[in-house]
């Protein structure tokens, strides 16, 4: 080979600087791709979805009346990098429970639950679980009973803190 | 392969198992030394920042929302608060400036040693990349949307109707229509992002493993490694310039095209400027189908070259004709380099485009100050319009009429509503509320800029010009009583800007 015969006087010195030599580039790239790295991994990292548990009005006192649960509608809002979520949940409103306030969100897997009039219960459509009228577990895959949410009365105005909590425990934990 | 057998690790593997050392010996020339072998390091350099603008491009690609809703506060995003985000936008916008440069000096260097005529596919690589990284720039300063991203389009769209024949089917067919409307973002993201980047790497393939030109002799496998090893030096040593650069130097992001103001002075990137400056020296309506037209027959002469030089033209012709070619490329480059320094020189000079530019740059440092503002999203739009954006819950338990205040703290359009006047005679340009409609200005957050008290804004109604306002914002005097304009006024001052979120 043209190569070999060239290189034939070589001695080791020779090679192993050649071989030296060859390792620049390789550290040279890789250093040009260990600052590129190190920035993508800080710029890449996910970020974390966060929205203040806020009081929120959801009506006059006056509105909840009668022995069934009242659903109500409310809009939270959260920052998720570039975008703000406006998300909308549903709550029960229980006027014979001391106004007492719960999640429409299945413990379960987090459909929202229907109230069933003519069984007094609540009824979860995705996976059949239900949940006597004080939002207590009766029967199905859901491990606790619907969850209930922080509320207060303000100058006869029903106020709630919404809050989600994580599927599937039977304990109750705050998501975020 | 003695040699090779006395080599360890890395070395013998890339030599055995990889088509590395092949590649290298396609990829050189005539072996030198000293200055000449560096001159030729800036393929090194190129194949970087080639690979640079790939690598960044695709981390912005990760936040950036091809809308013309969501382009501006993506790229915001980018800049004021993603980690290191404006770093990887600079890289890739200063990278691309670079990499223009650098594709122009790798021809001339190839053009000086007539490199073209022994290996005649890889010059024409080389000036094919020169172009789809050209069309990559162009494309790719509209993707911010911001006030010089429009006219970016702008330039474009006038460039791609300047073309001979088919000049409006070009303008029609880059646009997506036959105006600037939100598909020419998606088309214009679509080009820069999938199509021109896809066509580049199809060259580079072909440049390194389909078309094998071996120029003359047997070339030294170690003159090859050692050039290996100048390219790498090289193209660090840019990158760590440029990574530094772009540490402390951010690439321009304006207001978003949504509040462009009268007198705004377009100014392209570095790359095209010496186009822009040609423009100024041709007639009117001739200009941008001149420059479509020069810019074509420079990189058909270009490509042309290698076939223009073959061995039986040149008996023809003799030595002279080299000698002329020479000139008349190194007369292209001066006029590149030229145009471009008066460019920036006719910018320094004239008080009033450096006032106005200065202006530019106040409004666009002002913009990077103020904090992000996301968009607002999962709301409809007759939530958003209905102000208090109430759900109406489907509740079986009958009507709903709590407070829809909720929770949220921003509220992007004004809780009023607009007078009737205003609906009537300005609605149709500035949004049912306020918002704007694409090109013309929203009026939300006015009130907080100079000069745009309740009285400023009736007598902009009566006289716009007179607050340096351009058609097509007409004057309403005798259209409104003075009555209607006040009302209008006042309601419009009441317009805040969406307060920025919890950040």
């Amino acid at each position: 080979m043209a190569e070999a015969s060239t290189q034939h006087d070589d001695n080791n010195e020779t090679k192993s600087r050649r071989d030296f030599l060859l390792l620049i580039p390789l550290a040279l790239f890789a250093s040009m791709a260990a600052t590129i790295a190190a920035a993508a991994f800080r710029y890449l990292r996910p970020t974390r979805i966060f929205g203040e548990a806020v009081w929120t009005d959801i009506g006059p006192l006056s509105q909840f009346t009668g022995a069934r649960p009242i659903m109500r509608s409310l809009e939270t809002e959260r920052a998720a990098g570039w975008a703000n979520m406006v998300e909308e949940h549903f709550v029960f409103v229980l006027p014979d429970k001391n106004y007492q306030v719960l999640s429409a969100a299945c413990p379960h897997e987090g459909c929202n639950v229907i109230w069933r009039d003519e069984d007094r219960n609540f009824f979860c459509p995705c996976h059949d679980s239900s949940f006597a009228a004080d939002g207590s577990r009766l029967s199905g895959p859901a491990r606790r009973g619907l969850d209930p949410l922080p509320s207060q009365t303000e100058n006869g105005t029903l106020k709630v803190k919404y809050q989600s909590f994580v599927n599937n425990t039977s304990e109750r934990v705050v998501r975020g | 392969m003695a040699e090779e057998v006395d080599r360890k690790g890395a070395a013998v593997w890339l030599a055995r198992s990889t088509a590395f050392d092949e590649v290298l010996r396609v990829l050189v020339d005539e072996p030198t030394e000293g200055f000449s072998a560096w001159a030729r390091t800036t393929a090194g350099i190129v194949a970087m920042l080639l690979a640079l603008q790939f690598v960044t491009g695709a981390l912005l690609s990760f936040y950036y929302l091809p809308s013309t809703e969501g382009a501006h506060t993506t790229v915001a995003y980018i800049e004021k608060v993603a980690s290191a985000g404006y770093w990887f936008r600079s890289l890739h916008h200063y990278g691309s400036q670079l990499l223009t440069l650098f594709l122009v000096l790798h021809l001339a260097q190839k053009f000086w040693r007539r490199a073209y005529a022994r290996k005649p596919v890889a010059w024409i690589a080389t000036v094919l990349l020169l172009a789809f990284v050209m069309a990559s720039g162009a494309t790719g300063y509209s993707l911010p949307w911001d006030a010089s991203a429009f006219f970016s389009t702008r330039i474009g769209e006038g460039m791609a109707s300047g073309l001979p024949l088919l000049g409006e089917t070009a303008r029609r067919w880059l646009l997506g229509g036959t105006e600037i409307s939100p598909l020419t973002l998606v088309r214009l993201f679509a080009l820069h992002v999938l199509v021109v980047p896809f066509i580049i790497l199809l060259v580079v393939i072909a440049r390194l493993f389909i078309f094998r030109e071996i120029s003359g002799e047997e070339m030294r496998r170690a003159w090859v490694r050692n050039q290996f090893v100048r390219n790498a030096t090289s193209a660090s040593v840019v990158f760590f310039a440029l990574a530094l650069f772009a540490t402390r130097i951010h690439a321009p992001l304006g207001p978003p095209a949504t509040e462009l103001l009268p007198g705004y002075l377009p100014r392209p990137g570095a790359q095209f400027l010496w186009l822009f400056q040609l423009l100024k020296y041709l007639p009117g309506r001739l200009a941008l189908a001149a420059a479509a037209i020069l810019l074509l027959i420079i990189f058909m002469t270009l490509i042309a070259l290698p076939f223009l030089s073959l061995a039986s033209l040149r008996e023809i012709t003799g030595r002279p004709r080299r000698l002329i070619g020479r000139a008349v490329f190194a007369t292209m480059l001066a006029l590149f380099f030229t145009l471009t320094a008066l460019a920036y020189i006719g910018d320094l000079r004239d008080p009033r485009v450096r006032e106005q530019l200065a202006h530019q740059r106040a409004d666009e440092q002002a913009f990077l100050n103020e904090p992000f503002e996301p968009l607002r999203m999962g709301v409809t739009e007759e939530q958003d319009a209905a102000s208090g954006r109430h759900g109406d819950a489907a509740s079986a338990s009958g009507n709903f009429n709590g407070s829809g205040n909720s929770n949220s703290q921003t509220s992007s359009v004004s809780s009023s509503t607009p007078p009737a006047a205003y609906t009537k005679n300005c609605s149709s340009c500035h949004g049912s509320r306020g918002q704007g409609f694409f090109p013309y200005p929203k009026l939300t957050g006015v009130s907080a800029k100079p000069n745009r008290t309740v009285e400023d804004l009736i007598a902009i109604m009566n006289n716009p010009e007179a607050y340096g306002l351009k058609p097509p914002m007409k004057s309403f005097a005798g259209k409104l009583s003075d009555t209607e304009a006040r009302e209008i006024a006042e309601w419009v001052e009441t317009l805040k800007k969406p307060q920025s979120g919890r950040r």
